[in-house]
């Protein structure tokens, strides 16, 4: 079916950090531990997927009706970051936990490059709505992936003895690298 | 408290009307340019050179064909003529999307073919896949092996050497090419 | 601070991805190539020195509790007219960098210089502050795209430099090669820093 090769492309294959760059902010400020990783990165397919249906939407049916597209980068920015202010509410009122624990990062979710590349990218590929809605669950759930896999490889890293320069992003994003060599192993994956 | 808000949200709204209104301006100003551009993308002389040599432009000789080709294929963009400075035809040039998508999205090729039905140069219009990776089949290492080839009938996966790591990406430009094949011998030849 | 170490902070001291570390999205991206990494730098001084003026011509004006919209609204504007800028007179380049120049809106320099220096700050000043953050930001790009320019493709600027002999180490343009050596050259600033310090 398509539709799961194209889950699977977004989610391991062309993985949204490993192999897209996006989304790398909150990915090397995230916290060591592996629940609020996966606590944040379970807000962002939240947000991702809802921006995706939303942003289309108006796309569609407005900017492209109207020949505005060129306003596409403030409309959708400010409905990114009307969602994320939501987002925000909600977690407080229903999640108390975790919205401490997220902290600074949550309303941060807004200037994650992920939620408006994914967003811009379904208008780019042309995708149908479906396929969009895919594409958006699909590649949030590899930035939930990749998160949480970091978290967990930092947790060994923080115990490593290294010199002083490396210490920090320094060897954050040499980690990485190494981690996406693996996922650049995924390339030729078939389906 | 009210009137709080409706302070906040009417200084919002004059920001995002002057922008609105300047970026409005500004679409207008560089519109042709833009559309000018694009269209230019796929004459730039390389490409023209790439996909048959010699040749200096590519004109629409046969609209009404393309036409016919367009309401059958849905993948295929245009059907042109490669000239040289003379004028004189030098052979067909099919442009199309590919049917297989690549990593990410379509591939938009050139496949020119020479009078007697073989391919004489392919060449990428456009295409998202990943640099260093995907994008290598827009190099000429890759692109070389399909000139020459007759136009008889499609390539098939094992008949073609794919760019190593970058199969998905490889398989929609092959995928481009047949298309372009296709179409040649169904309506052109 | 006056207005020289206001410029040579954004370039050296707080350097935004050398040393603050953030925005890097494009910079892991785009610098697959000396061209690239340029012309985005200066995609980014343009926005962040046009947003910073705005705002803080405006600062008087906009009220605390809706600045941070204001800001993302000013700040799109600018990344919208450099798109348009671009897409008609940069085409090329506007191909090369893709969704990467809508994308500048979301770049945290941006929006963390507005907040921390244009909105309480003079217009001149503010000025200084964007272009010595936007330059920092360029000299960052310009760094590692040659070297992975240089290392993946044995060229500069497109080129050619090392001999033919050479096999260029693919790793360097594809994405690993990025997080590794900004990871790298970040490790490398970190001890040279350190060692100014002793």
């Amino acid at each position: 079916m398509e539709l799961v090769s194209l889950f699977i492309t977004s989610f391991i294959v062309n993985n949204i950090i490993f192999m897209q760059f996006l989304g790398t902010c909150p990915f090397l400020g995230v916290s060591k531990k592996i629940d609020t990783a996966a606590g944040m990165g379970i807000a962002v397919i939240f947000v991702i997927t809802l921006a995706s249906v939303i942003t289309y939407i108006i796309h569609y049916a407005i900017l492209v009706n109207l020949e505005l597209e060129y306003l596409q980068t403030i409309v959708f920015i400010l409905i990114i970051a009307a969602l994320v202010q939501f987002v925000e509410m909600f977690l407080k009122k229903s999640a108390p936990g975790l919205y401490q624990a997220l902290g600074i990062f949550l309303p941060l979710i807004t200037t994650n490059c992920a939620v408006l590349g994914v967003a811009i990218n379904n208008i780019i590929y042309e995708y149908s709505f479906i396929e969009s809605l895919v594409y958006s669950v699909g590649t949030s759930v590899g930035f939930l992936l990749a998160i949480v896999l970091f978290a967990g490889v930092r947790d060994k890293v923080d115990y490593a003895d290294l010199p002083e320069s490396l210490k920090g992003s320094a060897i954050s994003l040499v980690t990485a690298g190494l981690m996406s060599v693996a996922f650049l192993g995924f390339a030729g994956l078939q389906l | 408290m009210k009137n709080n808000f409706v302070k906040l949200a009417g200084i919002l709204f004059l920001i995002a009307a002057i922008s609105a209104g300047v970026l409005a301006w500004l679409n207008d100003t560089t519109k042709d340019l833009i559309a000018q551009n694009e269209a230019m993308a796929s004459m730039d002389p390389a490409i023209l050179e790439a996909v048959m040599p010699g040749s200096t432009a590519f004109m629409e000789k046969d609209a009404d064909l393309a036409e016919t080709i367009k309401a059958d294929n849905s993948k295929f963009i245009n059907l042109l003529t490669a000239v040289d400075e003379s004028g004189n035809e030098l052979g067909k040039v099919v442009r199309t999307l590919s049917t297989v998508k690549g990593f990410s999205g379509d591939l938009e090729l050139y496949v020119g073919f020479t009078p007697d039905g073989q391919i004489s140069g392919v060449s990428v219009i456009s295409h998202s896949e990943t640099e260093g990776v995907g994008s290598r089949v827009t190099l000429p290492a890759f692109t070389d092996q399909f000139i020459g080839r007759d136009a008889s009938g499609e390539i098939s996966y094992s008949d073609y050497d794919a760019v190593s790591g970058a199969t998905y990406s490889s398989e929609s430009f092959l995928s481009a090419v047949n298309n372009a094949i296709a179409i040649y011998t169904e309506y052109v030849k | 601070m006056n207005k020289l170490e206001i410029f040579k902070n954004g370039v050296t001291t707080e350097n935004p991805i050398l040393v603050q570390q953030v925005g890097m999205c494009a910079t892991l991206a785009i610098t697959t190539s000396l061209i690239n990494g340029i012309g985005m730098g200066v995609a980014v001084i343009a926005v962040l020195t046009g947003s910073n003026i705005v705002i803080s011509i405006l600062r008087k004006y906009i009220p605390d509790e809706v600045r941070i919209p204001a800001f993302v609204i000013i700040i799109a504007a600018f990344t919208t007219i450099i798109d348009l800028l671009m897409h008609a007179y940069t085409f090329s380049l506007y191909k090369a960098l893709g969704v990467f120049i809508p994308l500048i809106v979301v770049n945290c320099i941006i929006l963390a210089r507005a907040e921390a220096f244009a909105f309480k700050n003079g217009v001149l000043d503010s000025t200084i502050d964007g272009l010595g953050m936007g330059v920092g930001y360029l000299v960052a790009m310009i760094l590692l795209s040659s070297v992975r320019e240089v290392l993946g493709n044995g060229s500069i600027l497109g080129f050619r430099i090392l001999p033919e002999a050479y096999e260029p180490m693919m790793m360097a343009v594809q994405p690993p090669g990025a997080f590794i050596l900004l990871g790298l050259l970040i490790g490398l600033v970190n001890y040279l820093s350190r060692r100014k310090k002793a």
